[in-house]
């Protein structure tokens, strides 16, 4: 299991954008989304991910609203915006270019070279 | 953009109660986290004692929350404001003098700009401003204009059935009588033609607008009634239009009133037909031509068909041919924007002089502050405080001092409006005065830009500050720190320059109206009152009659105890008097063109109660009958100008039909020249002739334009005499109100309006200039004072004298005036061209002026220096030594 301070500086910003773009999810939902969607791969410091909600939420990636959980407790839900679509879909097609990158070259053998 | 946008808003909305926010989110967590090990098989209180240890610092997070949220940034700001505030409240003087100069700066330019913004920004309040135009005539001779005026009868007729425009003529306004019950009101008429509201643009709120048929001579009389008259004495009866009214001591019918938000040019409480005609009034240039161009029609279109039209005009007029004469469309608010630009643009020029000065003032205090301060910013600089936030923080300070210093402009910016309002009035303007968004507005830009023009010269300074040296100099060691002062002595010198051109160009105005106002005026008018009345009347149409309410008043005046003398004439000195042609029997250079003179009707005794001095033959007395020989009385002008080496006893006079024998010459009176511009009052050829000799056609026009004057001289003081002469004519005529009370002082102040409004305008601008630039010389020697003290307290155990100490404590400030006069002498010798059209009796380059001002400034200077240098007298050199 690893934590999020051992991945890329920017990783977390694109992974809650991914968790809320499925859907309005409060803060612990995001949370529990990231784990479920990675397949309990990444475990996120739970401290550090509302910084980045705040961070989102400032720049208009994400807006939030206050709403009722599923165990009935007044919870703060996140939800994409238009322009987080988009710096999502931009962000997702950098990030796979990146890593099909990084792949090829480190699946370079020698004889290829 | 837009969601950035949003969430910034929602940001500021939210900030309030960010910090509950953040523990209900976060304890939400916890909780669900806590419920979610508890369904998982962890016991309760190991559950929750996880789910916070898990969670991490709660105090941390929420910190980190604010600042990735952008709200740290906004706290700074909240911040500064409180510390700029708190800086503001430590040193009071400072704040308060601030303050107060930005406030008098930005309210002097906040309502010098709402003239501007009503009389030449905003449009005249009708539809389609664009399409309404004046049509003046222009003469020429050869290439050179020379005059642009109304027009006669003769145009209106040529002009009226025109295709490609719609026109109406306006003639002037004057008093009227309105009767009401058994008494009169004296309310102000203005003459229309028909088709007036249509040209403009406006609608009636009720009835209709004259129709051609009451709009000619000898139609039937009506009436529009202006909707404040119709609220004020009809207390908005609609059932008075189409009732008849008593008007000019004739009924006329109620056809109209006018729209509640109509604004025509200057004050009017009723229109009445203009009927104009090639008689009369209409053979003079009288009328002024109003036109809305047709919807299909181009400006070029128009003007053509207006020059066309034209030459059917003139052809009807013996204009001289060397004049070349031409119909001229002319943007509708010509006369007024032109009658006002020049003296806005100047005193725009001495507010924004007057806000520099201002800003200059405040840059140096805040440097002088500065400099008290740099052990402050040393020390934040030291632990760590960057550069940046220093520079924000000094920035805040500025736009808290700015917003300050506009509220308080705003505040005097108001009451100057008002003030002004009833200066403005009298140019006519068609819009009110207010502070509507625009001047809103440039209070604001000219708060925010006066904040970063005084804030830029501290921060530019803060951030040279060199800690070593700011911590080492703050505490006891300092000894005068020479690098920081050019900044400053600069900004000192700038402001006294400035002051010289608002106090040369004060200097100026001043003495062209003192000049102006110690002009011999030729008459006596101590103890002398002037009440006029309105004799537009149906009851005055005929020459007996008018002459008979005179005798009959008259005798009744004279009759009361305390009155001297009393008589009635068209006009009184310093007015506007009525303009007449004359031939000159037995002169034969010049037989077509008439000879241009001031005209006055008067009674018996006019001359004995003004002390006008009689300088050959007689004035006239009761000889002087309806029946008698035809005579005139005229000016020691006219005489010089037009009977240059002839008797003027043995001359007479052609007007109209009629013969005048010349039977006396008079002394000149000062009055507003109707002939010439030769400025606000002068001279003129002027030429009397008796009330009773007046023809019953010569009356009527007269009184068309000028209501008499009863002019009385008696003990007792003005309001005494004005209730004898309102009391005889009561006697008379109960319905024949009296219109105005004036003393001859006041007649004067009418006259030179404008030139007192300049005087006192700009002068109070310069006493502003003044007082701001001795500030800022002050600031440099008590600065100089307070640096130099233990210098001053060394030299002084040495044996120094004092004065000597003083000298050199002077000095600095006594070097920048004279610098900063000499620079200022420059600018204003540069820059009083600008004044040329507004000056009398005094030149643009009047050395003596310039002198004296030069001296004042550099002596006010000397004084404020002196006053900060008696801080060296009262040292105690033991005091001082023992404090280093």
């Amino acid at each position: 299991m690893k934590t999020l301070a051992d991945l890329l500086p920017g990783t977390l910003d694109l992974l809650v954008l991914k968790a809320a773009s499925l859907g309005p999810l409060h803060g612990y939902g995001i949370l529990l989304r990231i784990q479920q969607i990675s397949r309990q791969m990444l475990q996120i410091e739970q401290g550090s991910l509302y910084p980045a909600l705040y961070r989102l939420e400032h720049a208009g990636l994400i807006t939030s609203e206050w709403g009722v959980s599923e165990n009935n407790r007044r919870a703060k839900f996140y939800q994409l915006t238009r322009s987080g679509h988009t710096r999502l879909r931009k962000e997702t097609e950098q990030w796979t270019l990146f890593s099909t990158a990084i792949g090829h070259a480190l699946d370079a053998r020698p004889e290829e070279v | 953009m837009p969601d950035r946008l949003k969430a910034l808003a929602r940001m500021l909305l939210r900030r309030s109660r960010l910090g509950s926010d953040m523990d209900d989110e976060m304890g939400f967590h916890i909780a669900e986290y806590r419920d979610d090990l508890i369904r998982s098989g962890v016991p309760q209180a190991e559950a929750a004692r996880r789910a916070r240890q898990e969670f991490g610092n709660i105090g941390r997070t929420k910190e980190d929350c604010r600042e990735a949220g952008g709200f740290s940034m906004f706290d700074e700001f909240v911040r500064n404001v409180t510390y700029a505030l708190r800086q503001l409240r430590r040193a009071p003087g400072f704040a308060l003098s601030a303050i107060l100069t930005l406030g008098l700066c930005i309210g002097a330019n906040t309502a010098v700009f709402s003239v501007i913004n009503a009389t030449l920004l905003r449009p005249v309040p009708y539809p389609q401003p664009d399409r309404l135009v004046t049509i003046v005539r222009e003469m020429r001779r050869g290439g050179d204009l020379v005059s642009t005026s109304g027009q006669d009868g003769y145009a209106w007729e040529a002009l009226k059935d025109a295709r490609s425009f719609q026109v109406a003529a306006i003639g002037g306004t004057s008093g009227v009588n309105l009767g009401i019950g058994n008494g009169a009101l004296y309310v102000q008429q203005q003459r229309v033609s028909a088709g007036y509201f249509r040209v403009l643009g406006v609608p009636l709120a009720r009835g209709r607008e004259f129709d051609e048929s009451e709009d000619r001579p000898g139609g039937p009389p009506a009436v529009i009634l202006s909707y404040g008259l119709w609220q004020r004495v009809f207390h908005g009866d609609a059932s008075i239009v189409g009732r008849t009214v008593l008007l000019r001591g004739a009924p006329f019918v109620v056809v109209g009133i006018a729209d509640e938000t109509f604004r025509p040019r200057g004050l009017v409480d009723l229109w009445t037909p203009l009927m104009p005609s090639t008689k009369g009034e209409g053979q003079g240039l009288n009328y002024d031509l109003i036109a809305r161009l047709r919807s299909d029609t181009t400006w070029a279109q128009a003007s053509a068909e207006a020059q066309t039209r034209g030459i059917a005009a003139f052809a009807d007029r013996k204009i001289p041919s060397t004049i070349s004469a031409r119909m001229v469309l002319a943007p509708f608010d010509r006369d007024n924007r032109a009658a006002l630009r020049n003296r806005l643009l100047l005193l725009s020029a001495a507010v924004v002089i007057v806000l520099l000065i201002g800003c200059v003032n405040i840059a140096s205090l805040k440097l002088a502050r500065g400099a008290a301060r740099r052990r402050e910013m040393g020390t934040r600089i030291a632990l760590g405080g960057g550069t940046a936030s220093l520079l924000r923080q000094l920035i805040t300070e500025s736009l808290v001092l700015g917003a300050a210093g506009g509220a308080v402009g705003l505040g005097l910016g108001y009451i100057a409006i008002d003030a002004l309002q009833a200066v403005v009035v009298r140019y006519g303007i068609w819009q009110e005065l207010r502070l509507d968004s625009h001047v809103l507005l440039a209070t604001l830009f000219l708060s925010l830009l006066v904040s970063v023009l005084f804030g830029l010269a501290p921060a530019f300074q803060a951030t040279g500050v060199d800690i070593r040296a700011a911590l080492l100099e703050g505490g006891s060691l300092g000894v005068a720190g020479e690098r920081s002062h050019w900044l400053r002595h600069t900004l000192v010198l700038a402001e006294v320059a400035l002051s010289l051109v608002l106090l040369v160009g004060a200097g100026l105005l001043i003495r062209t109206l003192l000049y102006l106002q110690h002009r011999d005026p030729g008459f006596d008018g101590t103890n002398v009152v002037a009440a006029s009345a309105s004799l537009e009347d149906a009851r005055y149409n005929e020459s007996d009659s008018v002459n008979r309410l005179y005798r009959e008043s008259l005798d009744a005046i004279r009759a009361t105890p305390g009155v001297e003398a009393a008589a009635v004439g068209l006009h009184v000195p310093y007015q506007r008097w009525l303009n007449d042609g004359v031939r000159i029997a037995g002169n034969s250079s010049s037989p077509i063109e008439d000879y241009g003179t001031a005209l006055n009707y008067v009674t018996p005794g006019y001359f004995e109660v003004l002390r006008i001095p009689v300088r050959e033959g007689r004035v006239f007395d009761e000889r002087d009958a309806a029946n008698s020989v035809p005579v005139a009385v005229v000016s020691a002008t006219f005489v010089n100008k037009y009977l240059k080496g002839r008797d003027p006893l043995t001359c007479a006079l052609g007007s109209g039909p009629l013969t005048l024998q010349i039977v006396g010459v008079v002394g000149d009176l000062q009055q507003q020249p109707g002939l010439m511009r030769s400025g606000p009052i002068a001279l003129e050829p002027a030429m009397y002739v008796p009330a009773t000799q007046f023809s019953s056609a010569g009356f009527r026009m007269a009184h068309t334009w000028y209501s008499p004057s009863w002019v009385v001289r008696a003990t007792g003081g003005r309001a005494q005499i004005a209730r004898t002469i309102e009391k005889a004519i009561a006697a008379v005529d109960p319905q024949l109100p009296v219109a105005t009370v004036h003393s001859m002082t006041d007649e004067r102040d009418a006259a030179l309006q404008s030139e007192r409004i300049n005087a006192w305008l700009l002068g109070i601008l310069a006493a502003l200039a003044l007082s701001l630039a001795l500030v800022g010389i002050y600031g440099i020697a008590a600065n100089a004072v307070a640096e130099r003290t233990r210098e001053f307290g060394i030299r002084m155990a040495l044996g120094s004298s004092t004065a000597r100490l003083m000298w050199d404590a002077v000095a600095p400030g006594m070097l920048l005036s004279a610098a900063g006069v000499t620079i200022g002498g420059l600018l204003a010798a540069a820059s009083v061209g600008v004044l040329k059209g507004l000056l009398y009796g005094v030149r643009p380059f009047d050395e003596s002026t310039f002198l004296v001002m030069a001296g004042v400034l550099i002596g006010v200077s000397g004084i404020a220096s002196l006053i900060a240098a008696l801080g060296v007298a009262r040292l105690a050199p033991a005091n001082v030594l023992r404090q280093a």
